[in-house]
């Protein structure tokens, strides 16, 4: 088990490394956009546009022999030196350090509420089959499902802020973390967020438990005259927790981390999802890059997560094979 | 019993090589195929090789058609020789997975659904002009509804009681930029068909050959292939996109082809699995036996077996890929020459404690169409997976 942890720990750092040489090429042979506007600015100011080209690739380091900058790039990007952000005068880092908390205030309490919710509706389900229940928790998972949810979000923050008042229009950043107002202005987003990921949850669990609603274990216990909720919770909870626990971790974190991107736009929260986009739209290239690279190494630890996860908590799982 | 005085036929007597000979001629189908895929192939050197660059390709029905226009045409024949065909050929195996398929009421109902839209978003484009900046015409309500009389700026239907009402102009009102929002509908209807179309014929097509042939070889190809999908499914695929769209710009053809260039790693894992269990199957090891190639193998033995898990895989996927479009042109990164649902909404967003319809009707529309894409491929799961019987014993 031991050499099974070890040989997934380092199939993520060669991912790690992959991911970021794939970028660093990516970046090498775009046409940078910065440079063709220095140059064209100083061709309507009458220098030499070769010149200020030279300037800015040795300035950068551009000018280096593809090697040098490969290595240079990938130990900065190990120490943690993304680069500077140049509309917001501050290292990237820095700046993804100061968003991370906001798009925590609502992801947390979302994944709790999705994850126990989802969970537990998907149990009631699987237990009461083909009811009316059964059937409602289905169709509201295929609503979450489908709903856009950056055009839910619009609808409901039109609808509860515009028009009833009841949560605030615009952002305040220096609401205590803890207090009613803060919760006022996250409430929207949890729920939008929530909707979108109980879905898989909820449609996961159903079929994992449906599996052993019926096996030889339950039937030998309901023969035995142990309770309802025992049986639920010690007979077909337990072997089902398993396979629930492990897309809690892999597949529930690439859910949030894309309808996160999209509701922090709608909402206006300053988190990561904001800092990406703002970066995009003002051609910052750097902060652009740290934005996106840090939703791949999140679920690169999100898969290592799930499958370490699996191996230890279900003991008949093999580690000859990956 | 009459007697038969003829002398028999027997199993030797058989001439093999004059059999092989009259099978090797090409059947009508076959030939009509190849002569479609032939025709579009002509087409397309046409377009790109012979005939003067800037000038339309039919010049005198003032039709152009651009790359994407091509993809989709080979998308569209690609469907009909693919799935129409053989549907309509074997009508006896048509009719079960039909009577497997109906139980579902909501997913009939959903394929009727995407039918119109398909059907709307194809013609439309072709009679309509593209809708146009117009600001004289803004803010126009829908159709039996009314808005206050200050919002547009010339109420183009009846004024009473100091509000505008709706006119049959402009079934589903205008946008600030006075933008007719049915038309806009109707063009992102074809947008995003041809989104998910596409996108998907893409995927299947690499899915289905490196799953295939990472099964079918294994050893040191299936370990490439599959550590490739490792990496590929490594990184989130829209925040490929995002990053790839911010470096390259985004035009919808080239949004399209890299999503089906990149977002295949999870469909060509359930192909694998899938053929690899069938690869043990006997009836591969007689045709193994027979003497039948490898690709012969894949193409007739693998391939058919593994197509129901992949046509539910990418009718699930579809969705997704609708979604994804509408969430990056909602973004502003989407093509900005092609009215889609998500940049209408985008359009709306400010305006909507006022004029309600222009964000919330795409909307509408977006939803619905992904629902529909989640039913039918909920369904199709149902019918054509044998062991997704989900306990209805």
């Amino acid at each position: 088990m031991a050499t099974y942890i070890l040989r997934r720990v380092a199939w993520a750092v060669v991912a790690s490394v992959i991911v970021l040489t794939l970028t660093f090429l990516l970046l090498y042979f775009t046409p940078d956009t910065q440079l063709a506007e220095l140059q064209f600015q100083a061709a309507q100011a009458g220098d030499d546009p070769e010149a200020i080209g030279a300037a800015y690739e040795s300035y950068h380091g551009y000018d280096q022999p593809i090697h040098v900058q490969y290595i240079e790039y990938m130990g900065n990007m190990l120490s943690l030196d993304w680069g500077w952000s140049e509309t917001r005068s501050q290292p990237v880092t820095t700046a993804i350090a100061e968003a991370i908390p906001y798009s925590m205030m609502y992801a947390v309490p979302s994944v709790l509420i999705s994850s126990v919710l989802g969970v537990a509706i998907g149990l009631y389900s699987a237990t009461n089959q083909y009811t009316r229940g059964d059937y409602a928790a289905t169709f509201f998972a295929f609503f979450g499902l489908s709903i856009p949810d950056f055009w839910f979000g619009i609808v409901l923050f039109v609808l509860f802020s515009g028009m009833l008042g009841w949560v605030p229009i615009i952002f305040d950043t220096t609401a205590a973390t803890f207090s009613l107002e803060n919760l006022a202005q996250f409430i929207l987003p949890i729920v939008v967020l929530t909707l979108s990921s109980i879905a898989s949850l909820m449609r996961y669990s159903r079929a994992e438990a449906l599996e052993y609603v019926e096996a030889e274990f339950v039937k030998t216990a309901k023969a035995k005259g142990v309770g309802d909720w025992r049986v639920l919770t010690r007979h077909i909870f337990r072997p089902a927790s398993v396979p629930i626990a492990t897309i809690l971790v892999g597949d529930l974190l690439g859910i949030i981390l894309v309808s996160s991107y999209l509701i922090e736009v709608v909402f206006g929260i300053p988190g990561l999802g904001t800092l990406s986009f703002e970066a995009i739209m003002n051609q910052d290239t750097s902060l652009v890059m740290g934005t996106v690279l840090l939703p791949a190494f999140l679920t690169i630890i999100g898969n290592l997560a799930q499958d370490i996860a699996y191996t230890i908590l279900d003991p008949r799982i093999e580690y000859g094979d990956s | 019993m009459a007697v038969d005085n003829e002398p028999r036929e027997t199993f030797e007597d058989v001439d093999w090589d004059d059999i092989d000979e009259t099978t090797r001629a090409f059947s009508r189908k076959t030939i009509v195929t190849i002569g479609a895929y032939m025709l579009f192939a002509v087409g397309l050197l046409y377009d790109y090789v012979l005939k003067p660059p800037r000038a339309d390709t039919i010049e005198p029905l003032g039709i152009s058609l651009q790359a994407l226009d091509w993809l989709y045409i080979l998308t569209l024949l690609t469907i009909l020789v693919g799935v129409v065909v053989p549907l309509y050929e074997n009508g006896r195996m048509t009719r079960y997975y039909w009577q497997q398929f109906r139980k579902n009421r909501a997913a009939v109902a959903s394929l009727i659904y995407l039918g119109v839209i398909f059907l709307i978003g194809s013609i439309g484009p072709r009679f309509l002009e593209q809708p146009t900046v117009d600001p004289s015409n803004a803010y126009q309500p829908p159709v039996f509804t009314s808005a206050p009389n200050w919002l547009p700026v010339e109420c183009a239907g009846e004024v009473a009681g100091g509000s505008c009402h709706g006119t049959w102009a402009h079934p589903f009102g205008t946008t600030h930029e006075g933008k007719d929002i049915l038309v806009s509908v109707i063009y992102g209807m074809e947008v995003s068909m041809q989104v998910g179309l596409i996108a998907a014929l893409i995927t299947i097509t690499i899915a289905a050959i490196v799953g295939v042939s990472a099964a079918y070889f294994g050893g040191w190809i299936d370990a490439a292939l599959m550590r490739y999908v490792d990496i590929q499914i490594t990184f989130p695929t829209f925040f490929l996109y995002l990053m790839i769209v911010y470096l390259y710009g985004g035009s919808l053809f080239s949004m399209i082809v890299i999503f089906g260039l990149l977002g295949w790693g999870g469909i060509a894992r359930i192909v694998r699995s899938e053929a690899l269990q069938r690869r043990e199957e006997e009836y591969v090891l007689a045709a193994k036996n027979a003497g039948a190639s490898g690709y012969w193998t894949m193409r007739r033995h693998l391939l058919p077996n593994v197509s129901n898990s992949v046509i539910t895989a990418v009718t699930l996927l579809i969705p997704s890929l609708i979604l994804f479009e509408a969430s990056l042109a909602f973004l502003g990164l989407g093509d900005p020459t092609v009215p889609s649902w998500g940049e209408v909404i985008a359009s709306g967003r400010s305006d909507l404690p006022n004029a309600w319809w222009v964000s919330t009707i795409p909307g509408i529309f977006l939803f619905f169409t992904i629902l529909a894409f989640n039913f039918v491929g909920d369904a199709l799961r149902d019918a054509l997976d044998p062991r997704a019987d989900g306990g209805d014993k």
